[in-house]
């Protein structure tokens, strides 16, 4: 009893001290942080909102780039507008864009030099405490504590885990130690007491390439980082090894890298079912947000296999050829931003001569964007009567030289045992 | 001297034909007519043909509505006949004939028509509905995810069947409609012949599908053989409905066979959206029984693509 009693107190003491170093540090710092809204031009009204922080004297503000994305996407339509603590609103022009780390910079004119939240040198360590600031649900600017849990290990582009509420309307919003150093910037949340942030280099790397470089419009710059983006994700797929698992009779690959994870399924308890099914299914769990109907960066993987059960083989293909009719793109995207997919399909066989293939491989271009594709791909055992194995994938956001690598590893890694 | 009337309709259809061996032909409404027409826009004495030894010529008797030459305004009053004139009288039409008119060649009882009368032969039909009943019941029992038993999947197979004896019917029935001999069960007969025809030209296709490739156009021109069968079998409907000639049969079938394919073309038109997400391939899959084709290499597929990519940046330049 005793010692619920002392942790209970010791809890105690460390949430108002908390909470004091919270209000310290909002008080400072709150002349640097803004609401940023995208204003329609239109009507006049604002259409998303978010938060940034002054990270420059001269007055370069850091936000994330989906909270601009609908200017960066739509300059005409929209305008960009901050408000600050003392509610003085003023527009803002955008400078430069990280669609990768999601992260962008964006510019008010300021008279005299002002005070600037300075970045980190330095990453935190595991369990420091941190404060993530911003503004959920318009409700006014706010402090969260919250605490430090090193880089997310399931994900490709950097990531850091903070235990505390990220809410909507906090993106963008800085995270600072108690150095009031910015360590991080508000990106996502995952529900209950778990946010994402994007680490504080990305934020660094982003600023000095806009201080040091001659930049190119906003448009080529998500080109090259889509394009980068996709060749270095592409590279370590390819390069990391590919392990065959099993599937009932067939043998699947699995890419051994932290960043794709993997889930199965079977209906082998349904007595009643005219065909067994196993599935597994492995995937990236994270794609790239170019604007509220726009993702790319998406890697699907699935693999079934299917066993007839009082089958006659007749009825087995025709059952299952309904199945696969079914494909659908893993991203969303809209007119605007591709083409309708075209399709090419052929009975194929890899070099190891253990699967025969009626393989089905579709693309869809980008249209503002050179070199980048969807693809999706679909092959179809037809070499047992009584058995099946489907391997499938849809990859956004490739180029083509990257497609049809992964396309050819991935068409001779599924096999038969 | 001999003079052969026929009482013709619009359609140019024989109704009634009568030879007479006399100088004088009386035609009215009346019945001491030679010729007695029930028409109420005749009159009861219309008029009379006359023969004056060298010569048969028509005399108009005063009638409300007239007599007339062919489609023409013409007045038929003292017309020297030729054989093979029409004479427009009320509403109905005469035509007149000598016994030196010429016939059309005859034509012979052609082991294509045998051919045609064969499949309405009781057994010959019987099987061929019931083939295809069977067949189409069979094709529905495969496309049930759940096992189904016998009668589950022999009702609407006999469902599908009446709905497809419909054309026969409906065809044997304008037929009639139009004074021919309705002929039900020869079009019931060749009907179902083609119907099960079409099932053997569904399988080719689906077979020659599931062995190409894309790039292959011997899939296209598989779609050319469910055409010609439509055509065909339009081509034997006309032919054992309707005395027409060969031209005019021709163009009836290919008529009917453009509205039958071109409608359904223009039905998947009329109903594709200005954009799909959805990809479209062909997911044609047979049993491994069915492959004959040999298979490509990864690299050749791959290799293929390169089109593809071609293809939709081509796409993605044009809507820009």
């Amino acid at each position: 009893m005793k010692k619920i009693l002392c942790i209970l107190l010791l809890f105690g003491s460390t949430w108002t001290y908390a909470a004091e170093q919270a209000e310290a540090i909002f008080k400072q710092l709150a002349p640097s942080l803004y609401q940023i809204r995208i204003i329609d031009k239109a009507s006049g009204e604002k259409s998303s909102i978010g938060s940034g922080f002054q990270i420059s004297a001269d007055g370069v503000v850091a936000t994330n780039y989906h909270v601009i994305s609908s200017f960066a996407r739509h300059p005409a339509k929209y305008r960009i507008e901050y408000i600050d603590d003392q509610d003085n609103k003023g527009d803002l022009s955008l400078l430069s864009i990280d669609v990768v780390n999601d992260l962008a910079l964006v510019k008010r004119q300021v008279e005299t030099e002002m005070p600037f939240f300075e970045i980190s040198q330095a990453a935190p360590v595991k369990g420091e405490e941190i404060y993530s600031l911003g503004n959920p649900h318009d409700l006014g600017m706010i402090v969260v504590p919250g605490t430090y849990n090193g880089l997310k290990s399931e994900s490709f582009s950097d990531r850091i885990h903070f235990t505390g509420s990220v809410n909507s309307g906090m993106s963008g919003g800085p995270v600072v130690n108690k150095e009031t150093k910015v360590v991080g910037i508000n990106v996502a949340t995952s529900g209950n007491q778990i946010g994402f942030l994007v680490p504080h280099e990305k934020l660094l790397a982003l600023y000095q390439a806009y201080q040091n470089d001659e930049l190119p419009d906003i448009a080529q710059q998500m080109q090259s980082q889509l394009t980068d983006y996709q060749h270095q994700l592409v590279t370590e797929l390819l390069e990391s090894p590919w392990q065959l698992k099993n599937l009932g009779y067939g043998l699947v690959p699995t890419i051994d890298v932290p960043f794709i994870r993997c889930w199965g399924e079977s209906n082998a308890d349904k007595q009643d079912a005219v065909m067994l099914m196993v599935l597994a299914n492995c995937s990236l769990e994270e794609n790239l947000y170019i604007d509220s109907n726009f993702y790319t960066g998406s890697l699907e993987m699935e693999f079934r296999y299917l066993q007839a059960k009082k089958l006659s083989d007749i009825k087995f293909y025709q059952l299952f050829q309904r199945q696969v009719s079914r494909v659908m793109p893993g991203n969303k995207a809209d007119k605007e931003d591709v083409t309708e997919f075209k399709c090419q399909h052929d009975i194929v066989m890899p070099q190891s001569q253990g699967i025969n293939n009626k393989a089905i491989f579709c693309t869809r271009a980008y249209k503002q964007f050179d070199d980048l594709y969807d693809v999706l791909y679909l092959a179809i055992s037809v070499d047992h009567h009584q058995q099946a194995l489907i391997s499938h994938f849809t990859f956004a956001g490739v180029s083509k030289q990257s497609a049809q690598s992964f396309t050819k590893q991935f068409m001779e890694s599924v096999t038969w045992k | 001297m001999e003079i052969i009337i026929e009482e013709v309709s619009r359609g140019h259809k024989v109704i009634s034909r009568d030879k007479f061996l006399t100088d004088h032909v009386s035609i009215g409404r009346a019945y001491h007519n030679d010729i007695i027409l029930s028409d109420p826009h005749i009159c009861p004495d219309h008029l009379t043909l006359e023969f004056d030894g060298q010569h048969w010529r028509v005399k108009d008797l005063d009638s409300i509505n007239g007599s007339f030459l062919g489609e023409g305004k013409k007045s038929a009053d003292g017309h020297v006949v030729n054989s093979g004139d029409v004479i427009r009288l009320g509403k109905s039409q005469i035509r007149i004939l000598f016994p030196h008119h010429p016939v059309s060649d005859s034509i012979s009882l052609s082991p294509f028509e045998n051919l045609i009368n064969a499949t309405k032969q009781p057994a010959v039909l019987i099987f061929n509905v019931l083939l295809f009943t069977l067949i189409t019941g069979w094709l529905y029992f495969l496309n049930s995810p759940k096992d189904i038993n016998f009668t589950q999947y022999v009702v609407p197979a006999a469902g599908i069947t009446l709905v497809f004896a419909i054309w026969p019917i409906g065809i044997a029935l304008v037929s009639h409609l139009t004074k021919h001999d309705a002929r039900i069960w020869t079009q019931l007969g060749v009907c179902f012949v083609f119907y099960n025809l079409t099932w053997v030209s569904d399988f080719l296709e689906t077979v020659v599908k599931f062995n190409s490739s894309s790039q292959s156009m011997l899939a296209y021109l598989m779609t050319l053989l469910p055409i010609s069968l439509a055509f065909i079998l339009f081509w034997l409907n006309t032919y054992i409905g309707f005395h027409v000639s060969n031209r005019r049969r021709t163009a009836i079938a290919a008529g009917l066979t453009l509205l039958l394919f071109g409608g359904t073309y223009l039905i998947q038109l009329s109903k594709k959206p200005d954009f799909s997400v959805r990809p479209q391939f062909d997911s044609t899959l047979l049993t491994p029984s069915f492959l004959v084709t040999e298979s490509s290499s990864v690299d050749e597929f791959i290799d293929a693509s390169n089109k593809l990519f071609n293809k939709v940046d081509k796409a993605a330049k044009e809507k820009e």
